[in-house]
């Protein structure tokens, strides 16, 4: 699948051969368009776009790694743009109405998205209903309370050092939001590689009868997952508020959707469970970031930018697709 | 007794329908007059077929994320062709409706070609079809639709609007195919057991191919009355159906792995979640409590129905 991948079945050595060359592949796709984007607008390598390239990259990632962590169970999670925008909106009461300190803030934020996502994860464990019913109907409960409380009013008087972090550069244009990404990314990778939990939560993914009679317990791996879905999911709304120095009601909710799946399902993360790809996630964001950057900078506008994105996920699906067929029949050939 | 009506899966539903609409009759006393039952049937039409777009994908343990995505494109293809083509209602209508089974073809066989999960191909279509939606009108929705259609969706005899004639048609017309035709049987049974259908000599391609393109041309006949309904081909129309698309299936009943669904319960469902939306509106309560409650609505439904498998012993 991917260097990165890290997967459940041994035979690694062969399998990771096809899928390095997958991830490479992602980022030469990533790279070409870097090339045509900066020959054909020239401020697209300016400082200035690459500082807010860098930005919404790192909010594009944490959405990613928000999803793949549930695919990684072989679940999915349709709440987490409404579990990002509750963290975004009860961040901007905590900060405008409560006037409560900036960290104080930001770990009550991210405890209510994990809460949320231990919600969705418990309703998924007690009921055994598909994760996507529950999570479908908890993103319309989530986002509907969260309106009705807020009534759809911006925070928009936050602490000006809000603003001031998300406007922060290390070096010239090094935004510590992607940083943070980064860093996120890297606890993900030792906790899938490394960690007892990890492996469990891969085994759980890959077949759960399997990883039940060998001990797992896999409810609570299903649970754990979803919890840190709902973190990974305020990171982000965190991310968002700092970008924008407010707390907007209309980020997140369906908007995030498509990019939560595109990051994973680029980077060759499966939908079917017990395959996650850090690395590979964290440059099927770039791609999306990339071509949305880049059709802003050609003025090509938003419009058309839907249609891309669908394109290249299909694209992107095909090309997977097409390539685990070969490596197949490959190895039959080999034996 | 009991375990009789325990077993039809719309009985909650109709005690819920019929509970509410007391309530609301003693609460609001303009719940009950003409107008506002025209009102919440005219509501009900669009929904309706929303909901069966997505019921004959979950027929057949598939879903169709692009339900909304293709409506709208549908809509304002409907509206580029009578206002900037200029083509009669005759042409422009069946026309509208080919597009969407075109894009329930195109959703259809690329799952089936590739194998890929349904979700992630009517995902990546959805993204395609709303990309060429905004791409086209640039959010500008088309205004100048012919007299005959706004008034098609206007006119009313008594509380009954004309707009309903086609839901109730499409919905008897999806009863007999799934209970009485051989592809109807054919895609249930696929539904509830691919292995076994199979094997029976059921083409998994032609059943799978088959529910897309159904839903796509609900979707399509969906989004021509929503033109109706609206008076205009509005860009936006479709953005907020794939709540709706599962809410109603699923709380009228239909298993979400295939193989089991119902007419009737999602039109109950559909039923009930108009009778919310208006109790809220007499109510004077804030819109955002509808998102809130349907969700809740979903999870309910969800639980009542694996508590009634249980109780029934049909787990």
């Amino acid at each position: 699948m991917s260097d990165d991948a890290i997967r459940d079945a041994p035979p690694r050595r062969r399998l990771s051969l096809g899928g390095a060359s997958g991830q490479i592949g992602l980022l030469a796709i990533v790279i070409g368009f870097w090339v045509v984007f900066s020959s054909l607008a020239p401020g697209f390598l300016s400082t200035f776009n690459l500082f807010n390239l860098g930005r919404s990259l790192a909010v594009d990632i944490v959405i990613g790694f928000s999803q793949m962590v549930v695919l990684a169970t072989g679940g999915m999670n349709l709440a987490v743009g409404s579990i990002g925008v509750c963290a975004v909106m009860f961040t901007g009461f905590l900060l405008q109405d409560l006037g409560l300190p900036i960290p104080a803030a930001m770990a009550l934020a991210l405890v209510l998205g994990t809460l949320l996502g231990w919600l969705n994860g418990m309703a998924i464990v007690k009921t055994g209903v598909n994760s996507f019913i529950i999570t479908l109907a908890s993103a319309s409960l989530y986002l509907g309370a969260m309106l009705i409380l807020t009534k759809a009013v911006p925070y928009s008087e936050l602490p000006a050092a809000v603003g001031a972090f998300g406007r922060l550069k290390i070096g010239t244009f090094l935004s510590p939001l992607l940083v943070i990404a980064i860093v996120i990314g890297a606890a993900l990778f030792v906790l899938y590689r490394f960690s007892t939990l990890g492996r469990q939560i891969l085994a759980a993914g890959a077949n759960p009868r399997a990883a039940a009679m060998s001990g797992v317990p896999v409810d609570r791996v299903i649970v754990f997952s979803h919890g840190l879905s709902g973190f990974l999911a305020a990171c982000a709304g965190l991310m968002l508020v700092a970008r924008l120095g407010a707390a907007v009601p209309s980020v997140g909710g369906e908007e995030w959707l498509l990019p939560s799946f595109l990051g994973p399902v680029l980077g060759g993360t499966l939908l079917s469970g017990g395959v996650v790809a850090v690395v590979g996630t964290m440059i099927g964001a770039a791609l999306v970031t990339t071509i949305r950057s880049g059709l802003l900078v050609l003025q090509i506008g938003n419009f058309w930018l839907q249609l891309f994105l669908g394109l290249i996920l299909l694209f992107a699906v095909f090309v997977d697709r097409y390539r685990s067929v070969y490596a197949e029949r490959r190895s039959t050939r080999q034996r | 007794m009991l375990r009789r009506l325990l077993l039809v899966e719309w009985s909650g539903l109709l005690a819920a329908i019929v509970l509410g609409s007391i309530a609301l009759t003693f609460l609001a006393p303009n719940f009950l007059t003409e107008f506002n039952i025209y009102v919440m049937l005219r509501s009900f039409c669009v929904a309706l077929l929303v909901g069966f777009a997505q019921m004959v994908t979950l027929g057949v343990g598939q879903m169709n994320i692009s339900v909304g995505a293709l409506g709208g494109l549908v809509a304002i293809s409907l509206g580029g062709m009578l206002e900037v083509l200029g083509f009669p209602l005759v042409l422009a209508v069946p026309l509208a409706i080919l597009i969407g089974a075109l894009g329930g073809l195109i959703n259809g066989v690329l799952t089936v070609r590739t194998g890929i999960n349904g979700f992630i191909i009517t995902l990546a279509t959805a993204s395609a079809f709303t990309g060429i939606n905004l791409g086209i009108t640039e959010s500008i929705p088309f205004y100048n639709m012919p007299a005959t259609l706004v008034a098609f969706g206007e006119q009313r005899f008594y509380a009954f609007p004309y707009l309903l004639i086609a839901p109730l048609i499409v919905a008897a017309v999806l009863g007999v195919f799934f209970a009485r035709t051989v592809p109807g049987r054919q895609l249930l049974a696929f539904g509830g057991n691919p292995t076994a259908a199979r094997l029976s000599g059921i083409s998994s391609e032609r059943v799978i191919v088959l529910a897309h393109v159904l839903s796509g041309t609900l979707a399509a006949i969906a989004a021509v009355l929503a033109v109706a309904q609206l008076g205009s081909a509005q860009p936006t129309i479709g953005t907020d159906w794939l709540l709706l698309s599962f809410a109603a299936p699923i709380i009228g009943g239909a298993a979400l792995t295939g193989g089991y669904i119902s007419v009737l319960g999602t039109m109950f469902a559909v039923v009930l979640i108009a009778l919310i939306e208006n109790g809220m509106v007499l109510a004077k309560v804030d819109p955002y409590w509808v998102q809130f409650l349907l969700g809740a609505l979903i999870l309910t439904a969800v639980w009542l129905n694996r508590w009634r498998a249980v109780r029934t012993g049909t787990d």
